[in-house]
């Protein structure tokens, strides 16, 4: 996975013009926000993903930048040209629609060429472009057949051609891997990837899968009633959610209300008394009171009166389940709480239901979330 | 192995079983009539005792006598149906893209007058299209129609009359095909830089053919074979073949004529039809 700091992200900003960006973006139907004084940026060459269950407004913030629908307000910005109010056929990005939308009455070179032919490109051009892009997309052969003829990954590839050949300034994919199935989703995430990389345009992903999001984009902004919950690297926004719905969002979390004993040196307490350590700097300064969480799979179990060293909480083994490359456990702690806790099979020893365990991670993989 | 051999049996037949009450249907009421029609076209005599002569005969008297009636036949008809389009998609289109959750009322709104017995709403436009009429008198004063110019017991009025009686079932399948175009390829087709105009004629419209074909063809089957409309808004003058068919097979008594006039007129539809049918290629569109 490659992944790219923050730090970075903000220099490539000064060096060149965002390829993308929105300013203080509202969007409203009828009394619903569907968007909320969205900003953004994305620079040049990104994979970005726009993350977020149904209705989070991510579709229609990629619906904006595509000028399916105008904001009711703010501003948008391509390259730096203000586009707001610029419509879909006078702008210089293309859409890969969700359910890819291809002309049905048309064949799949006449799909393809469809845009080009639109912008009056001669005739040796286009036909030049058509079956380039065809065999970018391994759909050489396929020219005279029609959408309806051809299977969902092949319509797909068709869609992304069509989009593609215009050499858009900015690609917008809306949930593209939504129809198909999960091995094909598989390889065309990585087929997505491959051509991102090939054709160097900025692809801004629509999805609501965490997992395709983490595999492609190099930024995720995780979206949640129409507002940004957080904006980073696949791993940043894994290791440190910072909030509580990304937290859940995103893979699975164990999240714990904490006293904060001594903030700036990142101690907290939990009810039982037990303290626990987080990152210093993590815990917002002058509350009494957070939220912390830990990833099940940081945790390490082990017995009672171990020496050990880390963030430890006390509890007992509710429920054991082996599935072949973990063993997932679920521990009642001393505060009475639930934890959910995921060991690699390396030990032959397994806890069993009803064994005491203390549970053990390091505190760097402490995280506090609002 | 036999009943297996009996239950294949059985499986075969029970396509055509269920084929048989359609198809008894059309035996009687559409197979036996069309070759009585051309049986009793080729007969000859005087009234009531026709016999079968081959009396071919009756089929010239198409050229001979009736050329003038087969021409405004198809003058009439075609032209309404043409003019039916353009009223009919715009109309389907404005319901179909624009009607939003006045969508079902716009359509009763369509339909209501079709409530209203047929030739009641045929005798109504003698009203609208009458000497003194509001049609009339506003044409007239914009110079649109001379001081004593007229449309009723004219063309105009027989086509105005067709073309109105016939527009549900022109809108109605447009209005389908258009309905049920997903919205998203027109965005796609904005997408690609196609201009909303284009966006219609390069995707909408040829989305749309299927409904359009259809609407014509339920127009203008019947419309060719009208006869009300010119009887109640025409002249003579304005007489059709089907005027023609109905006085000899209901006053003059002139069965084989009729007939022949009858299977002509079947045959010069189908004539136009089939290349049509070819023209628009419908059965590419059913993706």
């Amino acid at each position: 996975m490659r992944s790219v700091p923050e730090e970075l992200v903000t220099t490539a900003g000064i060096e060149a013009v965002p390829a993308v960006r929105l300013d203080h973006v509202t969007k409203k139907f009828g009394d619903f926000t569907a968007v909320d004084d969205i900003s953004l940026e994305v620079g040049e060459n990104r994979f970005f993903a726009l993350l977020g269950p149904s209705g989070c407004g991510k579709t229609t913030t990629l619906r904006i930048i595509g000028g399916f629908e105008e904001p009711t307000a703010g501003v948008v910005y391509l390259h730096g040209d203000d586009v707001t109010g610029l419509k879909p056929y006078r702008r210089p990005v293309n859409t890969v629609f969700q359910s890819y939308a291809l002309f049905p009455h048309l064949t799949v070179w006449e799909n393809v060429a469809f845009g080009l032919r639109r912008r009056r490109f001669d005739d040796a051009e286009i036909r030049r472009r058509v079956a380039e892009m065809l065999e970018l997309v391994q759909l050489t052969g396929r020219e005279n057949q029609k959408p309806g003829q051809l299977s969902g990954g092949q319509q797909q590839r068709v869609a992304l051609a069509r989009a593609l050949i215009n050499h858009p300034r900015v690609l917008l994919l809306d949930e593209p891997l939504g129809a198909l199935d999960l091995k094909l989703r598989k390889e065309m995430q990585i087929e997505l990837k491959r051509i991102q990389q090939e054709v160097g345009i900025t692809f801004i992903h629509v999805t609501h899968d965490q997992e395709e999001a983490m595999t492609m984009a190099d930024t995720i902004a995780v979206m949640n009633h129409g507002r940004i919950e957080r904006l980073g690297s696949p791993t940043e926004i894994y290791e440190d959610p910072k909030t509580e719905f990304t937290a859940s969002f995103l893979g699975a979390s164990n999240l714990m209300e904490v006293q904060v004993v001594d903030g700036s040196a990142g101690r907290v307490a939990l009810p039982g008394g037990d303290e626990l350590r987080v990152p210093a700097g993590r815990l917002p300064a002058g509350e009494r009171k957070a939220k912390v969480g830990v990833r099940p799979e940081k945790i390490r179990l082990v017995e009672p009166g171990s020496a050990v060293q880390g963030n430890t909480v006390t509890g007992r083994v509710v429920d054991a389940s082996f599935i072949g490359v973990s063993t997932h456990y679920l521990v009642k702690t001393a505060p009475g709480q639930e934890m959910a806790v995921t060991v690699q099979n390396l030990e032959d020893h397994r806890f069993r239901p009803g064994d005491d365990v203390v549970c053990v991670w390091n505190p760097e993989h402490t995280f506090v979330v609002r | 192995m036999t009943t297996t051999a009996a239950v294949t049996g059985r499986r075969r037949w029970v396509p055509y079983l269920l084929m048989a009450p359609g198809g008894l249907w059309l035996l009687i009421f559409y197979f036996v009539p069309i070759a009585r029609l051309v049986e009793v076209s080729l007969q000859s005599g005087i009234f009531p005792r026709y016999r079968f002569t081959w009396e071919v005969g009756n089929y010239l008297r198409l050229f001979t006598d009736f050329l003038p009636h087969l021409q405004r036949s198809l003058l009439y008809g075609l032209g309404a149906t043409l003019i039916g389009l353009l009223i009919a998609y715009p109309l389907a289109y404005g319901i179909a893209f624009r009607g939003g959750r006045y969508k079902n009322l716009l359509l009763v709104l369509l339909l209501m007058p079709f409530l209203m017995p047929f030739l009641l709403r045929t005798l109504s436009w003698r009203i609208i299209l009458a000497d003194n009429g509001p049609v009339v008198e506003a044409l007239r004063t914009v110079g649109l129609l001379g001081a004593d110019g007229r449309l009723l017991a004219t063309g105009v009025a027989v086509v105005a009359g067709i073309t109105y009686n016939f527009l549900p079932f022109t809108t109605l399948p447009i209005y389908v095909s258009l309905e049920k175009i997903d919205r998203s390829l027109i965005e796609a087709a904005n997408d690609l830089y196609a201009s909303p105009v284009v966006a219609f004629w390069k995707v909408t419209f040829p989305l749309s053919m299927p409904g359009v074909v259809a609407g014509s063809l339920l127009t203008g089957i019947p419309a060719i074979g009208d006869y009300v409309n010119a009887e109640l808004l025409g002249t003579p003058e304005q007489y059709m073949l089907g005027n023609v068919i109905q006085s000899r097979f209901l006053r003059v008594l002139d069965y084989p004529s009729a007939a022949a006039l009858s299977f002509s007129l079947m045959l010069a539809i189908l004539l136009i039809l089939i290349p049509y049918i070819r023209a628009t290629g419908t059965e590419d569109l059913v993706a």
